[in-house]
This record gives structure tokens, sequence and C-alpha cells, in this order.
């Protein structure tokens, strides 16, 4: 499917007209570095960690809406069940008092929600390799048991929260372990192509065993290990609930070839439902999230600026770099890509569309989690953040140039400047009507983005 | 020995066991009949003081729906920006009538003009309409999905405007004291007769919009919704009709704005949020697109579900509201899974 022709310029008197406007807020913001350089830097830093979100959610949203081309607005609640699942799993005070947010009920649920991720992983990466040599029944009882496993370890985690640590040790070291030895026969399969692997897995096992070791050490004597936990189990919910919306819902959906609106109106509702979700489950008053680290100011170059603030734009730009390695340099970004342009030759040419677009949807739904989460830890969550989140995502995303990662981050850092640089002159609260008047702006006279994606 | 069994049942019975029959299956006449059926139980259950209030919300939030879905539903554009021009109308409503000065009170003063409620009430409508102007000129170059972006946009700098223009608005303050209507010697000042003047109001919106989509001009928009190129080739200003549709419409809706201002007789900007422009176009999909009664009775089933949900167990008053959004939630993605038309709609989005 070719780009939406909204987004594709439509003649050089309006790019010239977007350049002159270009052109004014540049102009507006070196006259206001001039002015009083200390102050523009410490705007800077400011619009560089509240871009770092922008960037992560509008980057998670180009990839899903390249792919299934509709406007996701379920994409929101994704974010705000990140950030809310960090506040249930850390704080003391949610739901009446329960340590660290101890309840069986929900660490029930919350296992059964990671077994079937783990499930549903397996069933995605393996079952078309390994049918072919074991039997139906084989895989199956290893796949129930390796999902079951799995669920039954997260909940045990959850109960014993003063144990965290000891209990984690083990699941670090196997995972370090199997991915190390996997990156290791990889890099093997390209050094020498065609040679056996089962002697070269035998002879690294050493290596990579070591390097599991090491981690598992590591996270036993760690402090922060909770709260690594937490975000995970929180992105690894979002994620699922974006996987099982599509799975159970938009493919249905598509299948009836309805129009995108069709999609977009159901997001709403399911973005609706979640919102008031939320809120009946955790109150409309925007709350804390407990401290992550990094909270005292450090001071580069005359501003400050938060170490966690300084971590936020390290996961924006480490987004980047996974999401080019994995849709740029993988069997599955080709699919992505596939599916992208055309889904029913993808189809014919063998490519499991269900799987690949699923699989997006996770991973945009984690990407937004962590976003929602970010953004939590760094002022404080509230039911209706999701929506304002997707929004800036949108407008990052258009800035940037729909369908480019490389623009999605260009313009997540844009936004994120041009709204703090706006609200020097202006007072705060004009900082979403700032980002739409740039939203507005672009779409009038620069449709294709600050980067166009071919 | 296959005979006929004997006819055991009236015709005129007959007609009606055969009304039912088709009925199954059939779920308009199912929605029509469910959500009537329990309004007048709501009537006869609580009498007259609970028809009074909901009767008036029910007429606001009806004239906001039938006027939305003449862009939406007719025109074929999804608008998320009805709540501003809604708020637009309240505004221009609470800041020309309230005589309250501020000046005692320490917060923001705003000027003070005391015009009765009938000068004000056309001024709302041409205020929103003057701002959907503008805002048309915009929105106008987008289509689908974009468009859809851009009125969130709207939606969300409307409310910000309310919000932080205190010099215009107090802001979160709120404005006080704002007529009631009253001309001459004729004060329609209880609630009763509110409600007639509200519903009145409801009538001509109807009128309005009916003569509207019934007439050459509605059939053109109609060809837009269907087919913009094709209209356009046939010779029709696309863009002209889509602007004149979406005026008339944002006017409608300012007229709403005031009458609710002048209703609750105090406004501030938490009535017009971007959530609540969702659940209006949530409402309007869920009775029926590109139909006036379909919007008729959507707002009807969601105002009586807020009043059927104070009798679910476990579910404390103040969390209706949620509770309501969350069921809506729920409603549409199953109407769009099965039902994309809404539960009387003409027209799938």
């Amino acid at each position: 499917m070719p780009l939406p022709e909204q987004f594709i310029g439509r003649g050089d008197h309006q790019r010239r007209l977007g350049v002159a406007l270009a052109a004014l807020v540049i102009a507006y913001i070196s006259w206001k570095v001039l002015q009083s350089p200390e102050q523009a830097l410490q705007f800077t830093y400011n619009g560089l960690s509240v871009g770092a979100v922008y960037a992560l959610l509008a980057m998670g949203f180009t990839v899903v809406y390249s792919t299934v081309w509709f406007f996701d607005l379920s994409y929101g609640a994704a974010a705000a069940m990140g950030a809310y699942g960090v506040f249930y799993l850390r704080s003391q005070e949610a739901l009446g008092g329960q340590y660290e947010g101890n309840n069986p009920i929900v660490n029930v649920v919350l296992g059964a929600v990671v077994a079937g991720v783990v499930g549903w992983a397996l069933h995605a990466a393996l079952s078309g390799r390994l049918r072919a040599r074991f039997r139906r029944g084989t895989l199956l009882l290893a796949a129930g048991a390796l999902s079951a496993g799995s669920g039954l370890y997260t909940v045990l985690v959850l109960a014993f929260p003063a144990e965290i640590n000891l209990l984690l040790s083990p699941a670090v070291c196997a995972v370090t372990a199997l991915l190390s030895s996997w990156a290791l026969c990889r890099l093997y399969r390209v050094l020498r192509p065609g040679a056996r692997l089962a002697p070269f897995v035998a002879a690294s096992a050493p290596v990579s065993g070591a390097a599991g070791l090491a981690c598992a050490l590591l996270v036993a004597g760690a402090d922060g290990s909770r709260l690594y936990l937490s975000w995970a189990v929180s992105c690894a919910v979002a994620g699922a609930v974006g996987l099982a919306l599509y799975r159970g819902l938009y493919i249905y959906m598509r299948e009836r070839a309805h129009s995108p609106l069709v999609m977009l109106v159901a997001s709403l509702g399911v973005l609706l439902a979640v919102t008031a979700a939320i809120t009946l489950v955790f109150e409309s008053a925007p709350r804390p999230l407990p401290e992550a680290f990094g909270s005292d100011p450090r001071t580069i170059g005359g501003a400050s600026i938060k170490g966690f603030n300084l971590f936020t734009i390290g996961v924006a730009v480490a987004g980047l770099l996974f999401l080019r390695l994995l849709l740029g340099a993988t069997t599955f970004g080709k699919q992505v890509r596939a599916v992208g342009d055309d889904e029913e030759v993808a189809k014919v040419v063998g490519i499991n569309t269900t799987v690949v677009i699923a699989t997006v949807f996770f991973i945009g739904a984690v990407l937004a989690a962590l976003a929602g989460l970010l953004s939590g830890h760094d002022t404080a969550v509230q039911p209706r953040m999701g929506l304002l989140l997707l929004v800036k995502g949108w407008i990052a995303s258009v800035v940037g140039g729909i369908g480019n990662l490389y623009g999605a981050l260009l313009g997540g850092f844009a936004l994120g400047l041009v709204e703090q640089f706006g609200i020097w002159d202006l007072a705060g609260e004009w900082r979403d009507l700032i980002s739409f008047v740039v939203l507005i702006l672009f779409l009038s006279f620069w449709p294709t983005g600050l980067l166009p994606r071919r | 020995m296959n005979a006929t069994p004997p006819r055991l049942v009236p015709a005129a019975m007959r007609a009606r066991i055969g009304l039912i029959a088709a009925s199954r299956g059939n779920v308009e006449l199912w929605a029509n009949l469910a959500v009537l059926t329990w309004a007048v139980a709501f009537l006869v259950w609580q009498g007259t003081g609970f028809a009074v209030t909901v009767g008036t919300v029910f007429a606001i939030w009806a004239i906001l729906a039938v006027s939305l879905n003449l862009v939406v539903g007719f025109t074929g554009l999804l608008s998320i920006a009805h709540v501003g021009f809604f708020g637009i109308g309240a505004y221009s409503m609470a800041i020309l009538t309230s005589g309250t000065s501020y000046d005692a009170l320490r917060t923001d003063a705003i000027p003070t003009f005391g015009w009765p409620f009938f000068a004000a009430l056309p001024v709302s409508a041409l205020a929103a309409g003057l701002v959907a102007a503008v805002v048309g000129v915009v929105l106008n170059r987008f289509r689908d999905d974009i468009f859809v972006l851009v009125t969130f946009g709207f939606a969300i700098i409307s409310y910000s405007v309310f919000l932080n223009w205190n010099e215009l608005t107090r802001g979160a303050f709120g404005i006080h004291d704002i007529a009631r209507p009253a001309a001459g010697g004729l004060v329609l000042d209880s609630d009763g007769e509110f409600l007639a003047f509200t519903l009145l109001c409801l009538a001509l919106t109807v009128a309005v919009s009916w003569l509207l989509v019934s007439s050459s001009f509605g059939r053109v928009l109609l060809a837009i919704r269907e087919d913009e190129g094709a209209a356009e080739v046939f010779g029709y200003r696309v863009a002209h009709y889509k602007f004149t549709v979406w005026i008339i419409s944002a006017m409608l809706a300012g007229i709403a704005g005031g009458l609710f201002s002048s209703w609750t007789r105090f406004v501030d900007p938490y009535s017009f949020v971007l959530l609540e422009s969702i659940v209006l176009v949530s409402v309007v999909i869920l009775g029926g697109l590109a139909t006036i009664w379909g919007s008729l009775l959507g707002v009807m089933a969601f105002v009586l579900l807020e009043e059927g949900m104070r009798f679910v167990p476990f579910l404390p008053n103040e969390s209706i509201g949620q509770a309501r959004q969350a069921v809506l939630g729920v409603l549409l993605v199953l109407l769009m899974l099965f039902r994309p038309q809404g539960l009387v709609g003409k027209y799938r989005l």
C-alpha cells in the first residue's frame, strides 16, 4: 500500500512556505539563544528530555501505522497501562495499602499474561521450524510446559518481593546464556557459512554460561531489580494487550475489509474503556510514581538535567537502534516491510501475516508502555495521560515523516524543543496548543515531514 | 397424512405474531423497543422531578448529537472537534449574560455585559459559526484519518484556550451567575419551563436538520460521503458543501452550548475536555449514522444508561460516570465488529 496521499507534498509553493516558516522558527530560536545562552541550554535539556518520550511513542506508532495503515488509538491505552502497571507494582498506597501491590489475584493474572506471551512467542518463532521435525503432541507439551513454567515463575517472583533478587537471578542467568549462545552462533554462521553448528555450540557453551552467571551475580547483588521487574512486567502486560487486540479484534475487521475509520473508532472504544477502567481502579487525580533513580539534577555546561532524563534520552536512542536492526537487518524486518507494502501479496509469497502484524503490535505496545512509564517516573501518572501521550506521538511522527524511524526520533526531539522554546515567552499551560499548531502547520505546508519515507 | 393444522389463531393475532417473527434478528426494531420501553419505565417509576433533570440533559445532548450527525453521518467527516463549538457557545452565553462583578472576589475579573438571554443566544451560535469558518478553512484540506487527527487538535486547542485565557474565561474558576431565558414579562426560570424551551430548541434543530438532509443540498452531502471524487466530477463544489454543513453544525452546537451554560448557570473548562467529545462521537455512532432518529435514540440510551447503572450492585455512586464510559467503549468495539452502522444507522463508516 502506498503512502496515503495526504502525506505527499502538493506543489512547490507549499514547500517554499514551509521552508519560510521553518526559517522563522529557527530565527526565533537563535534569537532566544543569543539573548541568554544559559537559559536556552536549560530549555534545550528540558526539550530533549520531553522529546525522548515523544520519540519513543513516535517510533512505535510509525512502525504500527506503516504496517497496518490505520490510526491505532488503543496505542495510548498501552502507554497508560505501562505507567499504571509500574504504579500498581511499585506503590504502597495503591489498592488499600497492600505491601508493594502484592495481591494474590493480580499476581496470578499477571502470571497468566506472562505465560500467554511466552506461549505466543514460542508459537510465532518456532512452530514453523520445528513442526517438520517433531510430533505435534511433543511440541504442544513442550510449549505448554515452558509457558506454564514461566507463568508460575512470575507468580512466585511477584509473591515474594523481599527475595526478588535471589528468585530472579536463575532466570536472568538462563536468558543471558541463551541469548549470548544465539549471538555467538549467528556470528559463527556469518564467519564460516556451511560449517556444522553443534560442535561450535558445545565449544562455546562455557563462554555463554559464564556470561549468564556473571549477569545473575550482578542481579543477585543489585538494588534496582525490583524496579526493572516492574518495568518488564508492565511492558509485557501492555504488549500482550496490544497483541491480543490485534489477534482478537482488528484482524476480523481487516478481514472484512472495513475502512480504516472503522478500526479507528473501534480502537477509540478500547481507549475509552481502558481509560475508564484505570480511573475506576486508581482514581482520576494525578499520582506520583515512586522515585526510580537519578533524581538529583546534575550540572552540565551551565544548565542542569536529571540523570533519569539522560537515561530516557539514552533509551530513545537505543530504541531507534534496536528497531533499525530489527527492521533493517532481519528476515522479520523484511516481512514487516512486505506486509506494509501489500498484505495480500505478502500472504501469497508465504509470509505468516498474522504473526508478523501481531508481533508488530506487541512491539508497538511495549514501546508505548516504556514511554508511558518513563514519563510517569519523570512527572506523574494520571488516567488521561494515555490520550495525551498518544496525540504527542502522532504529532512527532507526522513532524518527522510517517514511516521513517530516524524521522520519528528527530520529530520527537524537534517537537519537545519547539514546545519548550515556545513556552519561553508564554505560560507553560500553552504547551499542548503549541504542539497542535506545529501539527497543523506541518500537515498544511510540509506533509511529508522532515525526513520523507523514501 | 399431512393435513394442514386447523387455524386456531385469529387473523389479527397472526399478523402480530408475524411482526414478532419478522423482528427476530431485526436489530433496529429491538433497539427502538428496548430504549423506548426503558425510557417510559423510568418516567413512570421515577416521576416528573426525575424527568425534568434527565430530560434537559437529554435535550441538550440531543441537539449536539443531531448536529454532529450532520457532519459525521451525512457528510462522512469524523469530527472530534464538536465539543469545542459547544464550549464556545457556552462561554459566549456566560460572558455576555453573567451579572456578577468579580472585583470583590480576588480572582481575575472579566468585563460584565449583562445581556439578556435571548440576545446572547444568537451570538452564541454566531461565535461558534465564526470559529468554525476559520477552522473549516484549515480542515477542508484534509480527509479521513488526518481529518480526525486535526479535529482532535482543535478540541485540545479550544480546551486549552478555555482553561488558560484568564482575562476572557476566568480559567479554572469558571463563570457564575448566568442568565436564564427571560423576555419582557415572560421569565422561564423554573426547571420545567426551561425544559420546555430546550425541547423547543431541540425540535427546531431536528426540523432544520431534516429540511437540510432531505433537500437537494443533503443529497449532495450523501454523494460526497459516498465518493468525493465523483461528486466533484459531476460539477459540485465539494469544498463549498463541506464548509457549509460544517458551519451549520457548529452553529447548532453553539446553541446547545448557550442552553447548557444557562441551565447550569455556571461554566468551567472541565465540561469541554477532549474525552467529552469522544463520548459524543461514540454516542452518535452508537445511535446510528445518517439518521436523525438514531442520534435521538443514541442519546436516550446513553442518558438512561447512567440512570440504569445506579442499580448495579457494588458500584459506588461516584464511579457511575466512569463505569458508563467503560460500557460505552465496549459497546463501541462490539458495534464496530458486528454492526458498523450503529443501532439504527443507514451508513457504515
